[in-house]
This record gives structure tokens, C-alpha cells and sequence, in this order.
């Protein structure tokens, strides 16, 4: 039976029924457009994760002395070579900082607080959270700047103001114990609160020579691209010998494995949303087929082949499907537009705040996310209609004639 | 970090604006202390070593009790202590039972404390130095301050008066921009018996936050000291912390065992 005479036919049967039909199709619109949108959204909380973590001064690579990370202190620093950042390809690096980083306790008049001391060159972080937070007061003006900057949430706890005196006490390299006044040049405001109480920021050559030191702690490299990082981990392997080179997937696990739920999270809400609708599918097949069981019984006693019937139901089922996909990628594809420019989500700050994330929100549309979708959605719009057609098949012509 | 020359050359920059920032602030604040000559500094230094000595002698042993007060409740405790220069001592609570032996020692400006309960010394890192000592309102810091700590401060003699026939100094200590102190000043009131009046410690607005006010005077173990003393926080309403001396002896035979974390540990 030529293709074309089924199509015709699978049309027709289609049209015969038409709200039902249309109900069934926007049904599926809706969910199309629904799954595209929430894949959208985790897409977007898995980028956003991805930049906190990256952005909390870790970079999408670090290079740490070995046992650092059990037992953080001066004693666990390097030295680092002028210059040899020379070894990296430009291209593939969006910037790098040297942080000298110890634990430390500061105090002011009226409260003590243990932080992360960090010693910084201002002009290299604009790779980390620090490159775009505000500030009352003064940025630090330089690795030799002697004061310290702290975020809004600890000089809250401390009581204490721009332009006052902190008190920082640490263990210097000698394994001895460092205490001294520091001014405040500014209190930075990051835009996930954790970073507040976390770090205190002063001059690296301050630092330095507060513990008598030269070396540093920690490395931390941004990528132009997630691209880079095997081969980039490669390169600093050679550079920095007998140190860990770590990804920032090895130096956040929790996030990371949080980041990689989320590819899997994609197919759960599919499976979830679009499993329901099948039912929904096979069910107006089944009724459509049950209609016309005479009508298919007198095609088949005319001579059509069992095999086409099948695909005649089939091709309605698919015919169904693709203009409900259709109509669904362009309803997302609206919405989308429309939630680009990020999602205000300040009202809930404070929670969000605890896992991490930023009041605005960017849900992100990945090419290869809708394609799946819609593929998958075909597809199983082919599978969910075999029932149906075998159902159409099964009876014998002289009974659904008889009936 | 950077180049070396241009290290240079920032560290320059920065070193003017430091002192740009120190016009600043000298300016700000010309308070008595901004203008002090060496003599000035160096007759406050006098007075204020003279107070620490009052008390200490080459060796000292003294009985105390101290009653922490607050809104709720009020303890007492009694303690011996004994000192040895300006820079070890030894100080053991007596009673109550529950405290009984918990010591604390101080060689320097280094602390040790021992719990009988846990039977442990513990050394206080200077991260819980300004924590508080036994539930009362001196802290730590207060107890291990040494003539040592002097060099934190700018000091002089604010102002001078007469009460009954003695002067009356106030000292005024400003710490250094870089030193490892907390407050925004310190004033000492003292006479010129060096007994010690008032002391008051100032958050960096300069309003006053902790102060310790002499409220006996006496004769004890021979000589004129502030024989009571009361800390209070002046932010907290009835709470505060008063030490009195029951018996001191000055120039007590002291072993010099009395100062190792051995004898913290106490009897044998």
C-alpha cells in the first residue's frame, strides 16, 4: 500500500476526532514544553553550582602541597617559580591566583571568630567571588597592602566597623604563634553569604611576612573552557612536580557529585512527566482503534494488509506526537526568552544562600537537551501506539464486520 | 609574588601612604598622648611598672577570694597565689570543692591551666587568651599581662590632680596600629603610692567597655594596695567580679619549682 494513501488516511481518522485530538495534543505540548523548561532550570543549577564552587576560590583547578588539605598551614607551601605560567596556553586559561591560606583566629573587642586567613595579589582575583563583590569602604590595593578586608556577615558578628583594628592570630612557618593588628580596609558583601564568615583577606606579601615566609599555599587556576581541564591538569603535573594538581570536582566531591546528578535528574523528570502521558496517548488510540473496528475489519476484507494497519494507527500516534513536540520546543522556546535575562529568586535568599547559590537565577538551553527530548518523545510516542495497532490487527475481519 | 622592582615601588608607595595615614590620624585624634616627649612616656612607664611591682615583689604569696556576681546568681571562691618577678605565677583555687585544684600558670606572657577533673594541662593558645578566667569577668589576657606588653602601647600621663594631699595620675595607653590588642585605649588611674584606683579598657569608638575599680584601699603584708577590685563589663547590667586580698606576703620564700607545669599539677 503506497505511503502516501496512509498518510491520507491516518489524516483523515485524525480529523475526524478533532477536539479530542487537540486536547490530547496540547496535552502533549504541555509536557514537552514543561520537561525543555525544567531541563532548562537544572541545566542552569548545575552551572550555577559548577561557577560557586569554582567561584569560592578554587578555581576549576588548584595546586595544593600534598596533606594540605587534611592539615591546612603555612608548613604545607611552596614556592613558585616567576613566570611560570609561561608553560599554559593563553587560550586556555581565564587567569590564575597565588594565595598564601591559613586557618587563623581573629578577634575584635568583643567577640572571637576562627576564619581562613588568605593572603591575596588584589589585581589576580578577578577569577574568584572577590573580582565582583561590593564594598563598603576600600578594595585591598596591592599584595603588600597591610590590612584586611572582611565580609559583611562576620564584621556583623564581630562589631566592628570600616577603618577599626582586628586582632589576627595565627601560627607563623616556624610553627610558632603570630598575633597583630590589622586595620579593616573594607567589608565585602558576596552574593552567597557562607563566603562572609568564611575569609579574611589581607596583602600576600603581608601575609608573608607575618609568618616569615615566602612561600605559598595554594594555586588556583581558572579555565577559559571546561574543556581544557584534563589537559591543563597534564601541563601543571609538569610545572609544579611532587605537588596534587586537583580538579575542582576532586576538591568539592559533594558539589560535584550534586553537579552530576543533575544530567541524570534530566531523564528522571522525562521518564516521570512523559511516562504519564503515554497512558494518556495509548488510551486515545485504544478508544480511536475500538471505534473503527468495523470500519478496519472492511479494509482488511477488502484487501489491506495487517501491516499496514499498523502503520496507519502507528503513523497517527507519530502524526499526533511530532505536532505536539512541535507545538511544546516552541512554547518552551517562548518561555525561555522570557526567563533568559535570570530568575529573581531574592525572596527565598536566605535559603538559598545555604546551599551555596546566587539570588539571581539563569536557567541555561542546551541544544543537545532538546534534541533528546524531542527524540525521546517520538520515539516513545511510536512504542506507546504498538498496543493500540495490535489491538486493530488482532480481530479477525468476518467478526468485526459481524459486529 | 611580583616583580622584584616593581615590589619595590609599590612597597614605596604604600610606605608613603602609610605615613600619609599616620598624619591622618594623628591629626584625628591629637589627644593627649599624640604630643608626649620621651621624659613623658618614660615617668607613665615608671608608674605604671611601679603598680605591677606593687603587688608582685621579687616573690610574693597571697590568699584571695573572688566573688563572681551576676543577675542570677553569685559564687565565691577562695585562691592562693604566688608570683615570682614581674613575669611567673602560680595561681590555685581552694574552694568550693568542685574547684579545688584547678590551677593556672603563668611564665611570661605564656598560660597553662590544669583541671583536676580531666587531669590535664592544657596550653592556652592566644586564641582563647581572651576568653574568660573561671567563669569570672577577667579574661586571660588580663591575667597574663606582663610590663612586657608596654611595647604595644604609646603611653603618657593624660592629666594629674590632687585628692588628700596625693596626686592622682591618669595614664592613657593607645595601642600601636599593628599591635595585638583589641581595644581603641586603656586609661590607668592611679596615685602616686602607685596604687592602682581604675582601670579602663575602650572599644575603637572610645566608649568605655570593661573597667576594674578598687573598691578598698588597705595595708597588707606591709604595705598600701588596692586590697579589693572590681572588673565588671560596663555593657552588662549587674554582673562583675570583685578579688580581695586576705593575706599577702611580700618576699615570701618561694621555690623555684613553684613555676613549672609540675607543680601546676599540684600536691607532689
Amino acid at each position: 500500500m503506497p505511503l502516501g494513501l496512509l498518510i491520507q488516511l491516518s489524516w483523515r481518522n485524525i480529523w475526524r476526532h478533532g477536539r479530542r485530538n487537540a486536547i490530547l495534543l496540547s496535552a502533549i505540548a504541555v509536557a514537552v514544553a514543561g520537561v525543555v523548561l525544567l531541563n532548562t532550570l537544572l541545566r542552569g543549577m548545575q552551572a550555577e553550582m559548577q561557577n560557586t564552587v569554582i567561584d569560592s576560590l578554587n578555581g576549576h583547578v588548584k595546586v595544593l602541597k600534598p596533606g594540605y588539605r587534611a592539615d591546612p598551614g603555612i608548613q604545607r607551601g611552596f614556592e613558585i617559580a616567576q613566570g611560570w605560567d609561561a608553560a599554559l596556553p593563553a587560550e586556555a586559561i581565564a587567569g590564575w591566583a597565588a594565595r598564601v591560606r591559613v586557618p587563623a583566629v581573629i578577634m575584635s573587642e568583643r567577640e572571637t571568630r576562627g576564619i581562613q586567613l588568605v593572603g591575596i595579589d588584589p589585581a589576580h582575583e578577578d577569577i574568584s567571588f572577590l573580582g565582583r563583590v561590593s564594598f563598603t569602604g576600600e578594595a585591598l590595593s596591592g599584595p603588600e597592602d597591610r590590612r584586611v578586608i572582611i565580609g559583611g556577615e562576620l564584621a556583623e558578628q564581630l562589631e566592628t566597623a570600616v577603618g577599626r583594628r582586628l586582632v589576627l592570630v595565627t601560627q607563623g612557618a616556624d610553627g610558632r604563634n603570630r598575633e597583630a593588628g590589622y586595620r579593616i580596609a573594607g567589608i565585602f558583601e558576596a552574593e552567597a553569604g557562607g563566603l562572609e564568615k568564611a575569609f579574611v583577606f589581607t596583602g600576600a606579601d603581608t601575609l608573608q611576612d607575618m609568618l616569615d615566609t615566602l612561600v605559598v599555599t595554594e594555586v588556583s587556576i581558572r579555565l577559559a573552557d571546561d574543556v581544557f581541564e584534563t589537559s591543563i591538569i597534564d601541563r601543571l603535573l609538569g610545572v609544579f612536580s611532587g605537588l596534587d594538581v586537583l580538579s575542582w570536582k576532586e576538591l568539592e566531591p559533594q558539589a560535584a557529585s550534586m553537579v552530576a546528578f543533575a544530567d541524570n535528574a534530566i531523564f528522571i523528570y522525562f521518564l516521570v512527566i512523559m511516562g504519564a502521558l503515554v497512558f494518556g496517548l495509548v488510551n486515545t488510540l485504544v478508544t480511536a482503534v475500538m471505534e473503527r473496528v468495523r470500519e478496519l475489519g472492511m479494509l482488511r476484507a477488502l484487501g489491506m494488509r495487517p501491516r499496514s494497519v499498523v502503520a496507519q494507527v502507528v503513523m497517527e500516534s507519530s502524526l499526533i506526537m511530532f505536532v505536539g513536540v512541535a507545538v511544546g520546543v516552541v512554547i518552551a522556546a517562548g518561555a525561555f526568552s522570557l526567563m533568559a535575562d535570570g530568575i529573581d529568586l531574592s525572596a527565598f535568599n536566605e535559603s538559598l544562600a545555604t546551599f551555596g547559590m546566587r539570588p539571581t537565577f539563569v536557567p541555561v538551553l542546551r541544544v543537545d537537551d532538546v534534541i533528546l527530548v524531542v527524540a525521546m518523545s517520538l520515539l516513545l510516542g511510536i512504542v506507546a501506539s504498538f498496543y493500540p495497532a495490535r489491538r486493530a490487527v488482532q480481530q479477525k475481519p468476518l467478526d468485526a464486520l459481524r459486529r | 609574588m611580583t616583580p622584584r622592582t616593581s615590589k619595590h615601588v609599590a612597597f614605596a608607595m604604600s610606605a608613603f601612604g602609610l605615613l600619609l595615614a599616620a598624619v591622618e590620624i594623628a591629626a584625628q585624634d591629637a589627644g593627649p598622648c599624640g604630643d608626649a616627649t620621651p621624659e613623658e612616656r618614660a615617668e607613665a612607664q615608671t608608674l605604671i611598672e611601679g603598680a605591677l611591682d606593687l603587688t608582685r615583689g621579687a616573690t610574693s604569696y597571697t590568699e584571695m577570694v573572688m566573688i563572681i556576681h551576676r543577675p542570677e546568681w553569685q559564687r565565691r571562691l577562695e585562691l592562693v597565689a604566688w608570683t615570682r618577678g614581674r613575669e611567673d605565677a602560680l595561681i590555685r583555687f581552694t574552694a568550693p570543692a568542685k574547684d579545688a585544684g584547678t590551677a593556672t600558670l603563668k611564665k611570661g606572657e605564656r598560660m597553662w591551666t590544669f583541671t583536676p577533673k580531666i587531669n590535664r594541662v592544657i596550653w592556652l593558645p592566644s586564641s582563647m587568651m581572651s576568653q574568660s578566667w573561671a567563669g569570672s569577668d577577667f579574661s586571660y589576657n588580663d591575667l597574663s599581662r606582663t610590663d612586657q606588653y608596654l611595647r604595644h602601647y604609646e603611653f603618657c600621663i593624660a592629666d594629674t590632680a590632687d585628692e588628700n594631699g596625693r596626686t592622682v595620675y591618669t595614664l592613657e595607653l593607645v595601642p600601636h596600629d599593628d599591635a595585638p590588642v583589641v581595644w581603641g585605649k586603656e586609661t590607668m588611674v592611679m596615685r602616686d603610692d602607685h596604687v592602682m584606683l581604675s582601670q579602663t579598657f575602650f572599644d575603637q569608638s572610645m566608649k568605655p567597655l570593661k573597667e576594674m575599680r578598687t573598691v578598698e584601699i588597705g595595708e597588707l603584708g606591709g604595705r598600701t594596695i588596692a586590697v579589693a577590685m572590681r572588673m565588671a563589663e560596663t555593657e552588662v547590667a549587674d554582673s562583675w567580679t570583685e578579688v580581695r586580698y586576705l593575706n599577702a606576703d611580700f618576699n615570701a620564700e618561694v621555690d623555684d619549682r613553684m613555676f613549672t607545669t609540675f607543680a601546676l599539677r599540684g600536691e607532689q
